[in-house]
């Protein structure tokens, strides 16, 4: 009776990770889910940001600034990156967003950046 | 039985918390991304319309010097003579949120001290004119020197500084408002001559190139 009830045990244990494992599948599958996200994933009021940034007198940049950021994206991470020659991320920083938005100011980017290689700013804004 | 019902009551939680989880990650917080282009130039000023300079002698405290074709860099005590030049870079036609990605600046020295002195490059942060006098000097701000130079002793020679730093702040602020070229060195009577804006060979005026973007 007691081997009996294991083997019960083990099966029943068995078919359960089977199911857990479809179950899973069928949420990430989802397709109504995702297809509703549409109204969960906004921009918290962001149509446009942009930058301006200052340079030593060795012509490496020593700040960037990105101004008008929206209030409602209050505590979102800002994600920032300076584009080089063919795309090249030159450098790399990050902060959230105070209260109220504004002006984050970025002094440090992972990496000594030349003004004259930075071409383009990328921006990506998530959360809160 | 009681592991049987242990078993099946654990498996459920791992199924049931994968989709939880699952469901968090897509539905929480907003995205936004984008992207700004910077645009890169070039913008090369000489010639006297679009620079200012003179010298201040402190032997004639309230004389001025706007319209010579040279400018004097004298350290002796007395008699010390500081040049100034500046660039008006409106029609580089750079914006405010633009800036200097490198910026030179090259001055012609026309006649060389006999013996090498040292050239202090010092931005000036009070507006002035060619009417500048040596008895104006108080009134002027300094910021921190931005470059030094060697003379050396052969004239008719070109020297070129970077001044980037400073040019950015120009653009940006307007608050930069060209530099003083000064002799910190040893009292002597060792005077260092540049061809000023007005010189007749153009060649030999002063020349600031910046390289920007916008």
């Amino acid at each position: 009776m007691k081997l009996a009830a294991h083997i019960l045990g083990l099966a029943l244990a068995l078919s359960a990770t089977v199911a857990a494992c479809g179950a899973a599948a069928t949420l990430a599958l989802g397709s109504n889910k995702l297809s509703a996200g549409n109204a969960a994933v906004s921009s918290c009021g962001v149509s446009s940001l942009s930058a301006t940034r200052k340079a030593s007198n060795a012509g490496t940049v020593t700040e960037v600034d990105v101004p008008s950021i929206p209030s409602a994206c209050a505590g979102a991470t800002l994600s920032l990156t300076l584009v080089g020659p063919g795309g090249a991320a030159l450098g790399n920083a990050n902060a959230t967003v105070p209260a109220g938005g504004g002006t984050l100011v970025f002094t440090s980017f992972g990496a000594t950046v030349l003004a004259t290689n930075l071409l383009s700013y990328s921006f990506a804004v998530v959360g809160p | 039985m009681r592991k049987l019902l242990l078993a099946l009551l654990g498996l459920t939680a791992i199924g049931g918390s994968v989709g939880f989880a699952a469901t968090l990650s897509v539905g929480s917080g907003h995205l936004w991304s984008g992207s700004q282009t910077l645009t890169k130039g070039t913008c090369t000023l000489t010639g006297t319309s679009v620079t200012s300079d003179t010298d201040v002698n402190q032997l004639s405290g309230n004389g001025t010097n706007g319209g010579s074709t040279t400018m004097m860099v004298l350290p002796f005590s007395g008699f010390a003579r500081e040049a100034f030049v500046s660039f008006d870079l409106s029609s580089c036609n750079i914006p405010s949120t633009g800036g200097a990605d490198s910026a030179t600046l090259s001055l012609h020295i026309t006649n060389a001290p006999s013996s090498s002195r040292t050239i202090d490059v010092t931005p000036v942060l009070s507006s002035w004119s060619e009417s500048l006098t040596w008895n104006l000097l108080s009134g002027l701000t300094f910021g921190t020197r931005t470059a030094q130079f060697s003379t050396g002793t052969t004239s008719d020679v070109t020297k070129t500084v970077t001044v980037t730093g400073d040019v950015d702040q120009q653009i940006k602020t307007g608050s930069v408002y060209g530099w003083r070229l000064s002799d910190s060195g040893s009292n002597s009577f060792n005077a260092t001559t540049f061809a000023t804006s007005e010189s007749t060979t153009a060649s030999s005026r002063p020349v600031l190139t910046i390289n920007y973007e916008k």
